[in-house]
């Protein structure tokens, strides 16, 4: 019942705020707007359990991704400015890049349900078994894509000297 | 062996009986319910009231550093004074600032606020006196506490002025770069004590605190997140995003009354959570001293109720913090940036492979001599 | 090497001097406080001598002071604080002599630089240091220096005027 509460409670949240940030005309309030989106879905983590979850989204996201947002918003020329509206074909194209990639996510989404057909419950884990998890090799553990995400950042901070690079 | 002496004076005796006695009465939803109406209701008093004396506290020490008396007029020894403030502070007009963000600039405050609140909550005062122990409390303290900086960010940007934005970038870039030691620092100790929940941590420090327990590696990783924890609340020789002699105030510059209290709040609140977070991590929390095989001494400092314990190891903390303000001129910019990237960040990681391998190969105290 | 050994040595002289600088703020820590608990230890409360509160003109017991009315610290006062209003009298032996009527000093308008002293070329004035000065009445803070009645010390009695006691 109280979660229920809470569920929808933070579902409106995120609805109501995701539309603002996409529809408010200066840069800095759709950053909050949608900083405000990111910490709901925390609090969605939260109610389902998953604590690690929530940290992660909170520091990763929340915490760090939105502050490097604002943080080059503010270092932009004019971050509190109106911005004028954009040409009607690029909103139209805009318009249906956004309900395309809709469209995809529900979709996936609904089959992938279907296909499992029930939610797995999973009681509290083990900040242990989640490293475990992580930087296992054997069936069901994540070395692999883990290695693969840090050779990414490897390239976006090689790619951050090169550029910073003084000639 | 865990020592079970009655405790009188524990905290934890009234707050049992009062759920049992509720338990008895009522339902288990009406119980939760003002039980959960109790913590919270304690928690934010406790906020403000660690504020007040906390003030009070600063201001009677800086004066003793620098050969004066401070607060002596309001009530004894102006023991008064920082209710005083607190009283002015409430009644002041909160002033709207022309051509700034309205909706941001009231805002930012409460990003500040509830960061400091939600980090607040997750500290262990005493036995069985912790709101909510996830099992990765060091995690979520991490994580939440990172969320402070936006309402610094937000404020100096709504605020319309360039003072407020100078200082809002500084701390940006200060509180960014002074995250990493210290999440560095207390993960080196999560590998040392394995858990990273915040109950089962104090309770592996019985015998030997933390930072004894992994000797040369803990202590660096206690004096980096020390220096770290200490930078990321804005103080000290770390003050520069508020450099009152170039920014006026920096990011809150234009706030006044109940905001910039906020404000103020949190910044000493900020100071005290990093306080108690080292105390829990690195030198047991709210146990008290205790030797193994000395079992009498053990039962006498086990009568010294856990909350005095904590909050005197907390103290002592809140203490050195002064000292170093007080002792060192503001740094420079680029001073602040170097001393995080070229010293306290190689150190930190060298020190983290350090304690893997003291840790892996049993070289650890408690491993070495054979404590619980 | 020698980057890397410039790096640690760096690194331990930083430590060490932050060392140094703690342990003389801990000394500080417990040095004799030196704040004076003022309305308190009004009886015993020192003020250096060099405090510069109130403008005086001192008077011997023959009720004499040293002014000439020469007006020069009048000239010098940048505030225009000083005024000095002259007399002229007539001597026993007939000649016309310049002695002081009043000398009025404004303490409102007065930044105590201390020109005026200095510049005095008969030391006939001096800044004592009784600091409470507080009043309620603008007209008040307007002071006539010279006390009623008061003449020109004789000059010829000693070469030099009595140091002005403080």
């Amino acid at each position: 019942m109280a979660q229920q509460i809470i569920f929808y409670i933070l579902a409106i949240i995120i609805s109501l705020f995701s539309i603002m940030a996409v529809t408010s005309k200066q840069i800095i309030r759709s950053a909050t707007y949608l900083l405000f989106v990111l910490i709901a879905t925390a609090g969605f983590y939260l109610l389902l359990g998953y604590n690690y979850l929530f940290a992660v989204q909170v520091a990763v996201y929340a915490g760090g991704v939105m502050v490097l947002f604002i943080f080059a918003i503010l270092l932009t020329n004019r971050p509190g400015e109106s911005h004028e509206n954009e040409l009607p074909v690029r909103r139209i194209a805009a318009g249906i890049t956004a309900v395309a990639g809709l469209a995809l996510s529900a979709h996936i989404i609904y089959w992938n349900i279907k296909k499992i057909s029930q939610i797995v419950t999973i009681s509290d884990i083990s900040p242990a078994q989640l490293g475990h998890t992580m930087l296992g090799t054997g069936k069901y553990q994540y070395l692999l894509p883990f290695e693969v995400i840090s050779i990414l950042l490897l390239a976006c901070i090689v790619g951050a000297i090169m550029i910073a690079r003084k000639r | 062996m865990i020592l079970n002496y009655s405790q009188p004076l524990e905290i934890s005796n009234l707050t049992s009986w009062f759920d049992q006695y509720l338990r008895s009465n009522l339902s288990e939803f009406w119980t939760l319910l003002i039980e959960f109406v109790l913590v919270g209701i304690f928690l934010l008093a406790a906020y403000a009231v660690i504020a007040l004396i906390l003030i009070y506290a600063e201001r009677k020490i800086t004066a003793f550093f620098q050969a004066r008396l401070g607060p002596n007029r309001v009530g004894k020894w102006g023991l008064l004074q920082s209710v005083a403030d607190m009283i002015k502070i409430l009644l002041k007009e909160i002033i709207r600032i022309n051509r700034s963000d309205r909706f941001l600039f009231f805002a930012a405050p409460f990003f500040m606020i509830v960061a400091s609140m939600l980090t607040f909550g997750a500290i262990p005062f005493g036995k069985g006196l912790q709101a909510i122990d996830f099992n990765i409390g060091v995690l979520y303290v991490t994580a939440v506490s990172s969320l402070g900086i936006i309402g610094v960010l937000l404020a100096g940007w709504s605020s319309n002025n360039k003072y407020s934005m100078i200082g809002a970038m500084r701390s940006g870039a200060q509180f960014i770069s002074y995250e990493l030691s210290s999440g560095f620092a207390l993960m080196t100790i999560v590998v040392l004590a394995g858990t990273m929940q915040f109950s089962q941590m104090i309770e592996g420090q019985r015998f030997c605190w933390n930072i004894f327990n992994g000797h040369i590696s803990s202590i660096i990783a206690f004096v980096i997140y020390l220096i770290s924890g200490h930078a990321e609340t804005n103080r000290g020789p770390f003050d520069l995003p508020e450099a009152e002699s170039e920014l006026t105030a920096g990011y809150h510059t234009e706030y006044s009354g109940l905001q910039f209290g906020f404000y103020y709040l949190a910044e000493y609140l900020n100071m005290f959570i990093i306080a108690s977070i080292a105390t829990t991590v690195f030198l047991g929390g709210y146990l008290p001293i205790q030797i193994q095989g000395w079992d009498a001494f053990n039962g006498i400092m086990g009568y010294i109720p856990s909350y005095v314990w904590f909050f005197s190891k907390t103290g002592f903390l809140i203490f050195l913090s002064l000292w170093v303000r007080w002792s060192f001129p503001r740094l420079r910019i680029d001073q602040l940036l170097n001393l995080e990237w070229k010293y306290l960040l190689p150190i930190n990681l060298v020190n983290l492979l350090l304690m893997v391998i003291l840790v892996l190969t049993g070289l650890t105290l408690k491993n070495l001599f054979g404590i619980l | 090497m020698s980057s890397v050994s410039k790096y640690f040595s760096g690194l331990f002289t930083g430590i060490k001097s932050l060392l140094t600088g703690m342990g003389e703020t801990w000394k500080e820590l417990w040095t004799k406080k030196v704040t004076q608990q003022y309305p308190e230890n009004r009886e015993t409360l020192e003020i250096s001598e060099r405090f510069r509160c109130e403008l005086v003109m001192p008077h011997d017991e023959n009720n004499e002071h040293a002014c000439t009315a020469c007006g020069i610290c009048e000239m010098n006062c940048p505030n225009g604080t000083i005024k000095v209003t002259p007399m002229f009298i007539e001597t026993a032996d007939g000649k016309k002599k310049k002695i002081l009527d009043t000398h009025i000093w404004d303490m409102g308008m007065c930044t105590y630089c201390n020109l005026c002293v200095i510049t005095c070329p008969s030391d006939a004035i001096i800044f004592k240091n009784n600091f409470e000065n507080a009043v309620f009445e603008k007209r008040k803070l307007i002071m006539q220096l010279n006390q009623e009645g008061s003449k020109l010390r004789e000059k010829k009695k000693e070469s030099k005027p009595t140091e002005p006691i403080i």
